[in-house]
Protein backbone atom coordinates (compact mmCIF):
# COMPACT_ATOMS: atom_id res chain seq x y z
CA UNK A 1 0.00 0.00 0.00
CA UNK A 2 2.93 1.78 0.55
CA UNK A 3 4.00 1.91 -2.67
CA UNK A 4 0.34 3.30 -4.50
CA UNK A 5 0.43 5.77 -1.85
CA UNK A 6 3.72 7.46 -3.06
CA UNK A 7 2.68 6.81 -6.74
CA UNK A 8 -0.89 8.43 -6.04
CA UNK A 9 1.35 11.71 -4.44
CA UNK A 10 3.36 11.45 -7.64
CA UNK A 11 0.28 11.39 -10.08
CA UNK A 12 -1.39 14.14 -8.30
CA UNK A 13 2.39 15.94 -8.40
CA UNK A 14 2.63 15.52 -12.12
CA UNK A 15 -1.44 16.13 -13.00
CA UNK A 16 -1.45 12.98 -14.29
CA UNK A 17 -5.16 12.27 -14.09
CA UNK A 18 -5.08 9.24 -16.29
CA UNK A 19 -2.67 7.95 -13.78
CA UNK A 20 -5.16 9.09 -10.92
CA UNK A 21 -8.06 6.94 -12.65
CA UNK A 22 -6.04 3.72 -12.51
CA UNK A 23 -4.19 4.27 -8.93
CA UNK A 24 -7.39 5.23 -7.15
CA UNK A 25 -9.23 2.00 -9.13
CA UNK A 26 -6.49 0.35 -7.39
CA UNK A 27 -6.80 1.87 -4.17
CA UNK A 28 -10.50 1.14 -4.22
CA UNK A 29 -9.35 -2.66 -5.18
CA UNK A 30 -7.66 -3.27 -2.46
CA UNK A 31 -10.71 -2.36 0.44
CA UNK A 32 -14.01 -2.56 1.06
CA UNK A 33 -17.04 -1.01 2.34
CA UNK A 34 -17.54 3.10 2.67
CA UNK A 35 -13.22 3.07 2.33
CA UNK A 36 -13.71 1.35 -1.47
CA UNK A 37 -16.70 3.88 -2.28
CA UNK A 38 -14.13 6.83 -1.00
CA UNK A 39 -11.53 5.34 -3.52
CA UNK A 40 -14.18 4.83 -6.57
CA UNK A 41 -15.36 8.03 -6.07
CA UNK A 42 -12.02 9.56 -6.55
CA UNK A 43 -11.57 7.23 -9.82
CA UNK A 44 -14.53 8.25 -10.58
CA UNK A 45 -14.15 12.39 -11.13
CA UNK A 46 -11.10 11.91 -12.42
CA UNK A 47 -12.16 9.46 -15.14
CA UNK A 48 -15.59 11.91 -15.92
CA UNK A 49 -12.66 14.82 -15.99
CA UNK A 50 -10.50 13.31 -18.63
CA UNK A 51 -13.06 11.71 -20.56
CA UNK A 52 -11.89 8.28 -20.02
CA UNK A 53 -14.13 5.52 -21.43
CA UNK A 54 -14.35 3.58 -17.87
CA UNK A 55 -16.04 6.64 -16.63
CA UNK A 56 -19.27 5.12 -17.14
CA UNK A 57 -18.79 1.57 -15.58
CA UNK A 58 -17.15 3.72 -12.60
CA UNK A 59 -20.55 5.55 -12.03
CA UNK A 60 -22.34 2.17 -12.25
CA UNK A 61 -20.64 0.75 -9.85
CA UNK A 62 -21.18 3.53 -7.44
CA UNK A 63 -25.25 3.74 -8.19
CA UNK A 64 -24.92 0.21 -7.20
CA UNK A 65 -23.52 0.62 -4.42
CA UNK A 66 -25.86 3.23 -3.74
CA UNK A 67 -23.85 6.09 -3.58
CA UNK A 68 -24.01 7.73 -6.44
CA UNK A 69 -27.09 9.04 -9.10
CA UNK A 70 -27.20 7.82 -12.71
CA UNK A 71 -26.76 10.78 -15.35
CA UNK B 1 -25.41 65.26 -11.43
CA UNK B 2 -29.52 66.36 -12.18
CA UNK B 3 -32.35 65.37 -14.55
CA UNK B 4 -31.62 68.56 -16.50
CA UNK B 5 -28.21 67.61 -17.40
CA UNK B 6 -30.11 64.53 -19.36
CA UNK B 7 -32.94 66.14 -20.49
CA UNK B 8 -30.62 68.85 -22.04
CA UNK B 9 -28.82 65.95 -23.96
CA UNK B 10 -32.22 64.44 -25.05
CA UNK B 11 -32.75 67.71 -26.83
CA UNK B 12 -32.82 68.24 -30.88
CA UNK B 13 -29.30 67.99 -31.80
CA UNK B 14 -29.44 71.64 -32.64
CA UNK B 15 -29.74 72.71 -29.31
CA UNK B 16 -28.14 69.35 -27.21
CA UNK B 17 -25.56 69.41 -24.79
CA UNK B 18 -22.98 66.00 -24.65
CA UNK B 19 -23.42 63.87 -21.88
CA UNK B 20 -21.56 65.30 -18.37
CA UNK B 21 -18.57 64.98 -17.80
CA UNK B 22 -19.43 62.20 -14.10
CA UNK B 23 -20.54 59.89 -17.40
CA UNK B 24 -16.70 59.12 -18.03
CA UNK B 25 -15.21 60.31 -15.17
CA UNK B 26 -17.54 58.94 -11.92
CA UNK B 27 -17.02 55.63 -10.25
CA UNK B 28 -20.23 55.80 -9.17
CA UNK B 29 -21.90 56.86 -12.59
CA UNK B 30 -19.58 53.85 -14.37
CA UNK B 31 -21.75 51.71 -12.15
CA UNK B 32 -24.90 52.56 -12.62
CA UNK B 33 -24.08 52.58 -16.63
CA UNK B 34 -22.87 49.54 -15.94
CA UNK B 35 -26.60 47.86 -15.17
CA UNK B 36 -28.94 50.51 -17.24
CA UNK B 37 -26.66 50.26 -20.33
CA UNK B 38 -24.56 46.59 -20.54
CA UNK B 39 -26.34 44.07 -18.33
CA UNK B 40 -29.68 45.21 -19.55
CA UNK B 41 -29.30 45.16 -23.00
CA UNK B 42 -27.32 42.97 -25.84
CA UNK B 43 -23.88 43.71 -24.82
CA UNK B 44 -21.00 41.99 -26.57
CA UNK B 45 -18.41 39.52 -24.66
CA UNK B 46 -16.45 38.38 -27.31
CA UNK B 47 -16.44 36.48 -30.40
CA UNK B 48 -17.02 32.53 -31.05
CA UNK B 49 -13.73 32.11 -32.56
CA UNK B 50 -12.46 32.01 -28.98
CA UNK B 51 -13.90 28.80 -28.59
CA UNK B 52 -13.17 26.90 -31.53
CA UNK B 53 -13.50 23.70 -30.71
CA UNK B 54 -15.85 21.43 -28.51
CA UNK B 55 -14.74 21.27 -24.90
CA UNK B 56 -12.45 24.82 -25.33
CA UNK B 57 -13.09 27.10 -22.45
CA UNK B 58 -11.71 30.76 -22.02
CA UNK B 59 -12.41 32.55 -18.78
CA UNK B 60 -13.45 36.58 -19.42
CA UNK B 61 -13.56 39.29 -16.61
CA UNK B 62 -16.61 41.48 -17.77
CA UNK B 63 -17.71 44.84 -15.97
CA UNK B 64 -16.05 42.73 -13.22
CA UNK B 65 -17.75 39.74 -12.86
CA UNK B 66 -15.67 36.76 -14.11
CA UNK B 67 -17.84 34.72 -16.71
CA UNK B 68 -16.99 31.46 -18.85
CA UNK B 69 -16.75 31.31 -22.34
CA UNK B 70 -17.39 27.27 -23.39
CA UNK B 71 -18.36 25.80 -26.70
CA UNK B 72 -20.06 22.57 -25.20
CA UNK B 73 -19.57 19.14 -26.58
CA UNK B 74 -22.48 19.56 -29.00
CA UNK B 75 -20.88 22.91 -30.58
CA UNK B 76 -23.15 25.01 -29.11
CA UNK B 77 -21.41 28.66 -27.63
CA UNK B 78 -22.67 29.19 -23.91
CA UNK B 79 -21.70 31.99 -21.54
CA UNK B 80 -21.62 31.01 -18.00
CA UNK B 81 -21.15 32.79 -14.72
CA UNK B 82 -17.55 30.67 -13.92
CA UNK B 83 -18.03 29.78 -10.32
CA UNK B 84 -18.87 26.60 -8.74
CA UNK B 85 -22.28 26.23 -6.95
CA UNK B 86 -20.77 24.91 -3.86
CA UNK B 87 -18.24 27.63 -2.35
CA UNK B 88 -17.83 30.06 -5.60
CA UNK B 89 -14.49 29.13 -6.28
CA UNK B 90 -13.72 30.39 -9.53
CA UNK B 91 -13.63 26.91 -11.85
CA UNK B 92 -11.44 28.31 -14.96
CA UNK B 93 -8.92 30.53 -14.42
CA UNK B 94 -7.17 30.12 -17.67
CA UNK B 95 -8.46 29.35 -21.51
CA UNK B 96 -8.48 25.27 -21.84
CA UNK B 97 -9.57 21.95 -23.55
CA UNK B 98 -11.92 20.91 -21.25
CA UNK B 99 -12.19 16.99 -22.13
CA UNK B 100 -14.84 15.48 -20.55
CA UNK B 101 -16.23 17.01 -17.23
CA UNK B 102 -15.45 20.68 -15.87
CA UNK B 103 -14.22 19.83 -12.56
CA UNK B 104 -13.98 22.58 -9.83
CA UNK B 105 -10.24 22.80 -8.41
CA UNK B 106 -11.19 23.08 -4.88
CA UNK B 107 -13.90 20.09 -4.20
CA UNK B 108 -14.04 18.59 -7.66
CA UNK B 109 -17.46 18.99 -8.16
CA UNK B 110 -17.92 18.02 -11.56
CA UNK B 111 -20.32 20.01 -14.22
CA UNK B 112 -21.02 18.65 -17.74
CA UNK B 113 -20.05 21.21 -20.41
CA UNK B 114 -23.53 21.87 -20.91
CA UNK B 115 -23.34 23.01 -17.28
CA UNK B 116 -25.12 20.05 -15.32
CA UNK B 117 -23.57 19.47 -12.06
CA UNK B 118 -22.69 15.55 -13.03
CA UNK B 119 -21.56 14.47 -9.57
CA UNK B 120 -20.49 16.69 -6.09
CA UNK B 121 -17.94 13.63 -4.86
CA UNK B 122 -18.20 13.21 -0.92
CA UNK B 123 -20.99 15.85 -0.68
CA UNK B 124 -22.74 13.12 1.58
CA UNK B 125 -19.62 12.33 3.76
CA UNK B 126 -16.60 9.54 2.42
CA UNK B 127 -17.43 7.82 -0.87
CA UNK B 128 -21.20 8.87 -0.54
CA UNK B 129 -21.71 11.09 -3.59
CA UNK B 130 -25.99 12.27 -2.82
CA UNK B 131 -26.96 13.94 0.23
CA UNK B 132 -30.28 15.57 1.01
CA UNK B 133 -30.91 18.90 -0.37
CA UNK B 134 -28.75 18.60 -2.66
CA UNK B 135 -30.58 18.75 -5.90
CA UNK B 136 -28.23 18.38 -8.77
CA UNK B 137 -31.56 19.93 -11.41
CA UNK B 138 -30.91 23.17 -9.60
CA UNK B 139 -27.11 23.29 -9.01
CA UNK B 140 -25.97 23.26 -12.65
CA UNK B 141 -23.52 26.16 -13.73
CA UNK B 142 -25.75 29.58 -13.94
CA UNK B 143 -26.04 30.08 -17.59
CA UNK B 144 -26.10 33.59 -18.57
CA UNK B 145 -28.60 34.65 -21.73
CA UNK B 146 -26.20 34.63 -24.72
CA UNK B 147 -26.75 34.69 -28.85
CA UNK B 148 -23.94 35.03 -31.55
CA UNK B 149 -24.87 37.38 -34.55
CA UNK B 150 -21.82 38.74 -36.82
CA UNK B 151 -19.26 36.27 -34.77
CA UNK B 152 -19.87 38.05 -31.80
CA UNK B 153 -21.35 36.32 -28.37
CA UNK B 154 -23.77 38.99 -27.31
CA UNK B 155 -24.99 38.26 -23.85
CA UNK B 156 -27.92 40.01 -21.54
CA UNK B 157 -26.72 39.40 -17.94
CA UNK B 158 -30.34 40.75 -16.73
CA UNK B 159 -31.65 38.20 -18.31
CA UNK B 160 -34.66 40.38 -19.67
CA UNK B 161 -34.29 41.84 -23.04
CA UNK B 162 -36.39 41.23 -25.90
CA UNK B 163 -34.66 38.01 -27.82
CA UNK B 164 -31.76 39.21 -29.69
CA UNK B 165 -33.74 38.45 -33.30
CA UNK B 166 -36.12 40.98 -32.33
CA UNK B 167 -34.64 43.53 -30.69
CA UNK B 168 -32.02 43.89 -33.44
CA UNK B 169 -34.73 42.84 -35.76
CA UNK B 170 -33.59 46.38 -37.76
CA UNK B 171 -30.50 45.69 -37.88
CA UNK B 172 -31.18 41.90 -38.99
CA UNK B 173 -32.75 43.61 -42.25
CA UNK B 174 -30.39 45.84 -42.88
CA UNK B 175 -27.77 43.30 -43.00
CA UNK B 176 -29.69 40.55 -43.89
CA UNK B 177 -27.54 40.08 -47.21
CA UNK B 178 -24.94 39.26 -45.03
CA UNK B 179 -26.58 37.10 -43.61
CA UNK B 180 -23.48 34.21 -44.16
CA UNK B 181 -21.23 31.75 -42.35
CA UNK B 182 -18.27 34.19 -41.50
CA UNK B 183 -14.66 32.93 -41.59
CA UNK B 184 -12.33 34.11 -38.93
CA UNK B 185 -9.23 35.10 -39.95
CA UNK B 186 -7.30 33.35 -37.36
CA UNK B 187 -4.56 34.63 -35.17
CA UNK B 188 -3.33 37.15 -38.25
CA UNK B 189 -6.70 38.70 -38.26
CA UNK B 190 -7.78 39.58 -34.48
CA UNK B 191 -5.45 42.05 -32.13
CA UNK B 192 -6.43 44.59 -28.81
CA UNK B 193 -6.05 47.73 -28.20
CA UNK B 194 -6.02 49.16 -24.63
CA UNK B 195 -6.83 52.52 -24.40
CA UNK B 196 -7.44 55.04 -21.94
CA UNK B 197 -10.70 56.20 -22.71
CA UNK B 198 -14.77 55.38 -21.25
CA UNK B 199 -15.37 53.44 -23.64
CA UNK B 200 -18.46 55.51 -24.96
CA UNK B 201 -15.65 57.57 -26.12
CA UNK B 202 -14.63 54.86 -28.61
CA UNK B 203 -18.36 54.20 -29.69
CA UNK B 204 -19.07 58.06 -30.30
CA UNK B 205 -15.95 58.46 -32.40
CA UNK B 206 -16.64 55.53 -34.28
CA UNK B 207 -20.36 56.61 -35.20
CA UNK B 208 -19.17 59.74 -37.20
CA UNK B 209 -17.50 60.12 -40.43
CA UNK B 210 -16.46 64.15 -39.92
CA UNK B 211 -13.33 62.82 -37.96
CA UNK B 212 -11.88 60.97 -41.14
CA UNK B 213 -9.88 63.98 -42.98
CA UNK B 214 -8.68 65.15 -40.26
CA UNK B 215 -7.82 62.00 -38.07
CA UNK B 216 -7.57 59.39 -41.45
CA UNK B 217 -5.97 61.27 -44.04
CA UNK B 218 -5.19 58.33 -45.79
CA UNK B 219 -8.62 57.04 -46.09
CA UNK B 220 -9.60 60.41 -47.27
CA UNK B 221 -7.69 60.27 -50.35
CA UNK B 222 -10.37 58.08 -51.97
CA UNK B 223 -13.27 58.18 -49.27
CA UNK B 224 -13.81 61.74 -48.64
CA UNK B 225 -16.30 63.54 -46.26
CA UNK B 226 -19.14 63.79 -49.23
CA UNK B 227 -19.38 60.39 -50.14
CA UNK B 228 -20.08 59.16 -46.57
CA UNK B 229 -24.08 59.23 -45.16
CA UNK B 230 -25.16 59.15 -41.84
CA UNK B 231 -27.03 55.81 -40.25
CA UNK B 232 -29.63 56.24 -37.69
CA UNK B 233 -32.18 53.97 -35.97
CA UNK B 234 -33.01 55.43 -32.62
CA UNK B 235 -32.29 53.32 -29.71
CA UNK B 236 -30.44 50.51 -31.40
CA UNK B 237 -27.87 51.39 -32.95
CA UNK B 238 -25.67 54.72 -35.53
CA UNK B 239 -23.07 54.90 -37.64
CA UNK B 240 -21.59 55.83 -41.29
CA UNK B 241 -21.77 54.08 -44.62
CA UNK B 242 -19.60 55.18 -47.54
CA UNK B 243 -20.66 55.12 -51.37
CA UNK B 244 -17.03 54.38 -52.55
CA UNK B 245 -15.42 51.27 -50.65
CA UNK B 246 -12.21 49.97 -52.75
CA UNK B 247 -11.14 46.65 -52.11
CA UNK B 248 -7.61 45.98 -51.38
CA UNK B 249 -6.22 43.77 -54.48
CA UNK B 250 -2.50 42.04 -53.97
CA UNK B 251 0.48 42.46 -56.52
CA UNK B 252 -1.16 40.04 -59.06
CA UNK B 253 -4.52 41.41 -58.77
CA UNK B 254 -5.68 39.21 -56.24
CA UNK B 255 -8.49 39.91 -53.93
CA UNK B 256 -10.77 38.65 -51.42
CA UNK B 257 -13.91 36.66 -52.64
CA UNK B 258 -17.33 38.46 -52.28
CA UNK B 259 -20.17 37.73 -49.95
CA UNK B 260 -22.54 35.71 -51.83
CA UNK B 261 -25.17 36.93 -53.64
CA UNK B 262 -24.87 40.68 -52.86
CA UNK B 263 -26.83 43.60 -54.34
CA UNK B 264 -24.65 45.79 -56.09
CA UNK B 265 -24.60 48.62 -53.81
CA UNK B 266 -22.27 46.75 -52.28
CA UNK B 267 -20.05 47.26 -55.15
CA UNK B 268 -18.67 49.91 -53.58
CA UNK B 269 -20.62 50.64 -50.48
CA UNK B 270 -19.14 49.83 -46.76
CA UNK B 271 -21.71 50.49 -43.16
CA UNK B 272 -19.62 51.06 -39.86
CA UNK B 273 -22.37 50.77 -37.26
CA UNK B 274 -22.07 50.72 -33.10
CA UNK B 275 -24.82 48.45 -32.30
CA UNK B 276 -25.74 50.05 -28.75
CA UNK B 277 -24.07 49.26 -26.26
CA UNK B 278 -20.90 47.99 -27.04
CA UNK B 279 -20.54 46.60 -30.01
CA UNK B 280 -18.88 48.10 -33.37
CA UNK B 281 -19.43 46.10 -37.05
CA UNK B 282 -18.09 47.16 -40.13
CA UNK B 283 -18.94 45.00 -43.15
CA UNK B 284 -17.76 45.18 -46.90
CA UNK B 285 -18.26 43.14 -50.00
CA UNK B 286 -15.20 41.11 -49.33
CA UNK B 287 -15.05 41.14 -45.65
CA UNK B 288 -16.23 42.16 -42.24
CA UNK B 289 -14.78 43.14 -38.93
CA UNK B 290 -15.89 43.30 -35.29
CA UNK B 291 -14.51 45.59 -32.47
CA UNK B 292 -16.05 44.11 -29.09
CA UNK B 293 -15.12 46.77 -26.14
CA UNK B 294 -14.95 45.57 -23.01
CA UNK B 295 -15.48 48.66 -20.41
CA UNK B 296 -12.14 48.27 -18.22
CA UNK B 297 -13.20 51.38 -15.53
CA UNK B 298 -14.30 55.21 -16.34
CA UNK B 299 -11.37 55.50 -18.08
CA UNK B 300 -10.20 52.25 -19.32
CA UNK B 301 -11.43 50.13 -22.52
CA UNK B 302 -9.90 47.34 -23.81
CA UNK B 303 -11.11 46.97 -27.68
CA UNK B 304 -11.23 43.40 -29.39
CA UNK B 305 -11.08 43.67 -32.81
CA UNK B 306 -11.27 40.70 -35.33
CA UNK B 307 -11.89 40.28 -39.41
CA UNK B 308 -13.64 37.49 -40.94
CA UNK B 309 -13.86 36.71 -44.78
CA UNK B 310 -16.64 34.86 -46.81
CA UNK B 311 -14.38 32.16 -47.26
CA UNK B 312 -12.04 29.62 -44.92
CA UNK B 313 -9.17 29.72 -46.98
CA UNK B 314 -7.71 33.32 -48.07
CA UNK B 315 -4.41 34.60 -49.27
CA UNK B 316 -2.52 34.92 -45.99
CA UNK B 317 -0.39 38.25 -47.57
CA UNK B 318 -3.39 40.14 -48.28
CA UNK B 319 -5.14 39.23 -44.96
CA UNK B 320 -1.85 40.00 -43.10
CA UNK B 321 -2.25 43.81 -45.30
CA UNK B 322 -5.99 43.96 -44.35
CA UNK B 323 -5.42 43.42 -40.34
CA UNK B 324 -2.66 45.90 -40.58
CA UNK B 325 -4.31 48.78 -42.82
CA UNK B 326 -7.42 48.47 -40.32
CA UNK B 327 -5.43 48.74 -37.50
CA UNK B 328 -3.27 51.28 -38.60
CA UNK B 329 -6.83 53.25 -39.01
CA UNK B 330 -8.06 52.19 -35.24
CA UNK B 331 -4.49 53.13 -33.69
CA UNK B 332 -4.73 56.56 -35.94
CA UNK B 333 -8.26 56.92 -33.71
CA UNK B 334 -6.34 56.40 -29.92
CA UNK B 335 -5.19 59.84 -29.58
CA UNK B 336 -8.40 61.27 -30.13
CA UNK B 337 -10.56 58.87 -27.71
CA UNK B 338 -7.96 59.56 -25.26
CA UNK B 339 -7.73 63.43 -25.68
CA UNK B 340 -11.57 63.66 -25.40
CA UNK B 341 -11.05 61.23 -21.92
CA UNK B 342 -8.51 63.77 -20.75
CA UNK B 343 -10.96 66.63 -21.11
CA UNK B 344 -13.41 65.26 -19.49
CA UNK B 345 -11.74 66.08 -16.28
CA UNK B 346 -12.14 70.05 -17.47
CA UNK B 347 -14.79 71.01 -14.91
CA UNK B 348 -15.89 74.02 -17.34
CA UNK B 349 -16.39 71.60 -20.15
CA UNK B 350 -20.82 71.27 -20.38
CA UNK B 351 -20.74 67.96 -22.46
CA UNK B 352 -19.91 69.97 -25.66
CA UNK B 353 -22.25 70.73 -28.64
CA UNK B 354 -22.87 68.85 -31.66
CA UNK B 355 -22.88 69.77 -35.22
CA UNK B 356 -26.67 69.23 -36.74
CA UNK B 357 -24.79 68.38 -40.05
CA UNK B 358 -22.08 66.11 -38.83
CA UNK B 359 -22.50 64.75 -35.48
CA UNK B 360 -26.15 63.15 -35.89
CA UNK B 361 -25.32 59.27 -34.85
CA UNK B 362 -23.21 60.47 -31.95
CA UNK B 363 -26.07 62.66 -30.84
CA UNK B 364 -28.39 59.78 -31.08
CA UNK B 365 -26.39 57.63 -29.20
CA UNK B 366 -25.90 60.43 -26.58
CA UNK B 367 -29.55 60.80 -26.64
CA UNK B 368 -29.66 56.95 -25.72
CA UNK B 369 -27.62 56.67 -23.16
CA UNK B 370 -29.13 59.74 -21.35
CA UNK B 371 -32.59 57.57 -22.25
CA UNK B 372 -31.66 54.97 -20.71
CA UNK B 373 -30.12 56.21 -17.68
CA UNK B 374 -33.31 58.35 -16.97
CA UNK B 375 -35.23 55.08 -16.95
CA UNK B 376 -32.79 53.08 -15.14
CA UNK B 377 -32.77 56.16 -12.00
CA UNK B 378 -36.74 56.38 -12.54
CA UNK B 379 -37.23 52.59 -11.29
CA UNK B 380 -34.50 52.66 -9.21
CA UNK B 381 -36.35 55.56 -6.98
CA UNK B 382 -39.60 54.03 -7.79
CA UNK B 383 -38.22 50.32 -5.91
CA UNK B 384 -36.99 52.82 -2.96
Amino acid sequence: MKALEAALLAAHDAGDRHALVTLYQQAAEAVSGAERAFFQTQAHVFAMEVAQPQAAALRAQLVAMGREEPL
Amino acid sequence: MTHSDLDSVRRPIASAHGLPNAHYTDPAVFAEERDALLAAEWAGLGVAADVPEPGDARPLDFLGMPLLLLRDRAGVVRVFHNICRHRGMILVDAPRRIEGALRCPYHSWCYSTEGRLVSPPHVGGPGQNTAQGIDRGTLGLIEVRSHIWMGVVWINLSGDAAPFEEHHAELLSRWGEFDHPLHHGGADSCFTLDVACNWKLAVENYCESYHLPWVHPGLNTYSRLEDHYHIEAADRYSGQGTHVYRQLTGPEGQRFADFEGLTSKWDTAAEYIAAYPNVLLGVHRDHAFTIVLTPKGPGHTQEQIHLFYPEADTDANLRARNTAQWKTVFEEDIFVVEGMQRGRHAPAFDGGRFSAAMDGPTHMFHSWVAARMQHHRAQAKAAE
